[in-house]
């Protein structure tokens, strides 16, 4: 039985290693459990730069005991749920994990354990507004994806969190802006006026 | 006040015009209403940098930095001087419309920013493109009255100091509709051109005015280059001094709307509107026969060479703009670059003005010489298809190395048609050269904003995929081209006609004017031009004597 899963295994990995052109998301086994629990409660929306969500991630033990053997490191991607990714063709799903562009926040890097892990993440100020979902890649020594786990079910449907980006607007860069405007316009029209009283001066004289 | 005016939207022969008015007597050549026109003979240098003594005389008595005319225009363009007013006028006029372009475009680098912090669609992203191109094509329409009524000095400044706050508005822009608004009123910033090319032919000679005004122009175009390496870069050091992505490019904005204010200072404080002052102490009123507006323009759009180069120029300076707008983007997304290596790469498409745009021109010209009217289509033709092929290339590369060759070759092509364009524009009329230059430049904004409003907006199809139709369609658009038959000069394909009368260049300008208008004498320069532009001939052309003319108006 051992000897059979080795097998498969190293099969596996020999594909993996022979396709130059990376890795695909379909050809993983899903056999991480990632959990989330958004603080301080779930449904509600997540501000980017103040709430914080708390990860746990664990190998599923439903799994023959072996699978996990290659696994070095793992890491954890804040990703795009599919209404997210509607007419933004800068976020699309490729099965070539080279070129998907699901994930493109990473929360944290851990080496692997099969238990036990957690992790409490603030939301980056980068984060835009949108429909999430947290996927974990374990990673093998060569640093290829051999495995991932994510909190939602394989259609991305359940389980999604919203994030609320910062505005990136500040009252400081508002009133330097009102400020600025002011002065071009003021100089402008002040100047001309100005060169017509000189004008109209130089006229009279 | 001119009748006219209002119509005129490519400014020399608004100045012409009012220079009939005010200046004294002058040969009937130089100056003399619209004559920034293009008759060359073979035996002149295309590219005149400097216009010898005996065929314009130099004004001895007036103290210039460099030789005038008896109008004070300058005689000779010299690049490295700053010397009042010729040149220092050159400068601040450049340097203003290159400022204008820089903001008009500066959010293209940047998008991939702001369309998280706006969470923004591609179709969002493709309005906000196509309305960033739509404003000018109102504004400057109205500039030419502004230049006419407040000379080019106050329109240069009156524009790029009322779009000031909208360069600083982006620091308020919250969403996608706000994003779209700010970048159309930004837009309207693109109206310097207007007053930098009329700015010019106050200053300049005819004789060297095409080369003045075709560099300022693509030295004012290259804004839209430089741009995509200015913002990233300012974006970089901001994020890094600390500051958080979505706050860092909208103070990067602010360096844009400096330049706008403190381009306006400069221009309102060093500039004067004409050699020996200012306009407002040169307002009279003379007793020319004035043109009327409503017939230029009925001669200008019933002229189906009008539209044919209305439609052209929208897909050679029309596809560069909407270039400008998306090709950052493209380079980020599409080959997983960095925000400042993206701009590099969209920068070099930008900054190929500095000579494609001059090397069209030169092309369009220099086919001339041997082929007359016939080879100016041709070398038309060829370079925009060039540019149109190389489009699709780029769309189709898949390699990055493949993907800026082909966009490079893409930027040379487009630009050096948008050259060669305005090489036969003002060969098309004599009357309405005005109106038509004017439509042609509104086209090549129009043809831009139809452009990324069916190729780049719509999420049916990637960028890339829009690049290659972009490419079908400029390939598909040039073909009109050999459509454009001259009587007296032929077409790309057809000879001229035999017909002895038809086959005149005068009957062909003459036919402009009415028999009433013609007993008046009005077309006497209609003439004048047409003897000019026997050398459209090509080697056709018998040793005629050279009057003195024209070098090429660039716009």
């Amino acid at each position: 039985m051992a000897a059979a899963l080795l097998l498969v295994s190293s099969i596996l990995f020999s594909c993996l290693a022979a396709s130059c052109h990376g890795v695909t998301l379909s050809s993983l086994q899903k056999t991480l459990i990632v959990f989330v629990t958004a603080s301080p409660s779930p449904g509600q929306v997540l501000k980017a730069g103040e709430d914080s969500i708390t990860l746990t991630w664990s190998f599923n033990n439903s799994f023959p005991a072996r699978t996990d053997s290659a696994y070095k490191t793992v890491q954890v991607k804040l990703c795009f749920a599919p209404i997210s990714q509607q007419d933004r063709a800068w976020r699309k799903t490729e099965d070539n994990l080279v070129k998907d562009k699901t994930c493109q926040y990473k929360i944290v890097a851990k080496p692997y354990s099969p238990s036990n892990n957690t992790f409490s993440w603030t939301v980056q100020r980068d984060v835009p507004t949108g429909t999430y979902f947290v996927r974990a890649y374990a990673y093998n020594s060569a640093d290829e994806e051999v495995a991932y786990g994510q909190t939602t079910d394989a259609h991305k449907t359940n389980n999604l969190f919203q994030v609320k980006a910062i505005s990136g607007r500040h009252v400081s860069l508002d009133i330097a802006s009102i400020c600025f405007s002011s002065f071009s316009i003021v100089s402008l029209f002040g100047f001309f006026f100005l060169e017509k009283r000189r004008a109209k001066h130089s006229q009279e004289n | 006040m001119l009748p006219f005016e209002v119509g005129e939207i490519l400014t020399s022969p608004i100045l012409h015009y009012s220079k009939k008015i005010l200046a004294p007597k002058m040969t009937d050549i130089e100056g003399s209403p619209g004559s920034s026109m293009h008759g060359v003979t073979g035996r002149e240098p295309v590219l005149a940098f400097s216009v010898a003594s005996p065929i314009v005389p130099t004004d001895t008595t007036a103290k210039f930095d460099l030789p005038v005319d008896s109008e004070h225009k300058a005689k000779k363009f010299k690049l490295f001087s700053f010397a009042n007013p010729h040149m220092r006028t050159f400068h601040l006029s450049w340097i203003s419309f290159f400022t204008c372009f820089v903001s008009t475009f500066a959010a293209a680098p940047l998008v991939p920013i702001i369309r998280d912090n706006l969470n923004l669609t591609k179709g969002d992203i493709g309005n906000a493109g196509v309305a960033s191109v739509s404003g000018s094509i109102f504004s400057r329409l109205a500039m030419g009255a502004v230049c006419d009524m407040l000379g080019p000095r106050y329109g240069c400044a009156f524009v790029i100091m009322l779009t000031a706050p909208t360069v600083f508005c982006m620091s308020f822009v919250s969403d996608a509709s706000g994003f779209i608004a700010v970048r159309f009123m930004i837009g309207f910033s693109l109206a310097t051109f207007v007053s930098c090319q009329y700015w010019m032919s106050t200053m300049f000679n005819t004789k060297i005015i095409g080369l003045v005004n075709g560099t300022a122009a693509g030295w004012g175009n290259m804004g839209g280059g430089a741009t995509q390496l200015l913002m990233p870069l300012l974006y970089e050091i901001i994020r890094r001094a600390g500051a958080t992505p979505f706050t860092a490019w909208r103070i990067a904005f602010f360096i844009p709307g400096w330049l706008h204010v403190v381009m306006g200072i400069l221009v309102l404080n060093l500039g004067q509107d004409l050699p020996d002052g200012n306009l407002g102490a040169l307002q009279k009123k003379g007793d020319v026969a004035k043109d009327k507006f409503n017939k230029i323009l009925w001669y200008a759009i019933t002229n189906y060479r009008t539209w044919i180069f209305v439609l052209l120029y929208g897909y050679s300076m029309g596809v560069e703009l909407s270039t400008d707008n998306v090709i950052a983007e493209y380079f980020y997304d599409r080959f997983d670059l960095k925000l400042h290596t993206a701009g590099v790469i969209a920068a070099t498409f930008g900054m190929a003005n500095l000579l494609a745009r001059p090397f069209g021109g030169f092309a369009s010209d220099y086919s001339a010489r041997k082929f007359g009217m016939r080879g100016r289509l041709w070398t038309l033709w060829i370079l925009q298809t060039l540019g149109g092929v190389f489009c699709i290339l780029l769309g189709r590369a898949n390699s990055l190395p493949f993907a800026v060759t082909n966009m490079i070759i893409f930027s040379i092509g487009a630009q050096a048609a948008c050259g060669a364009t305005f090489g036969i524009i003002p060969f098309v009329s004599r009357r309405s050269l005005g109106i038509i230059s004017g439509l042609t430049g509104a086209g090549g904004n129009f043809g831009s904003g139809l452009t990324q409003l069916i190729f780049f907006t719509s999420s049916k199809f990637s960028t890339a995929t829009g690049l290659t139709y972009m490419g079908f369609m400029i390939c598909a658009c040039t073909l009109p081209v050999t459509l454009v038959h001259f009587p007296q000069w032929g077409s790309m394909f057809l000879p001229p006609t035999k017909d002895v009368v038809k086959g005149s260049e005068e009957h062909y300008y003459a036919a402009e004017w009415n028999d009433d208008e013609k007993s008046k004498g009005m077309h006497q320069n209609s003439l004048k031009f047409a003897e000019n532009s026997k050398s459209e001939r090509g080697r056709r052309v018998a040793s005629a004597p050279t009057p003195p003319n024209t070098t090429p108006n660039y716009v």
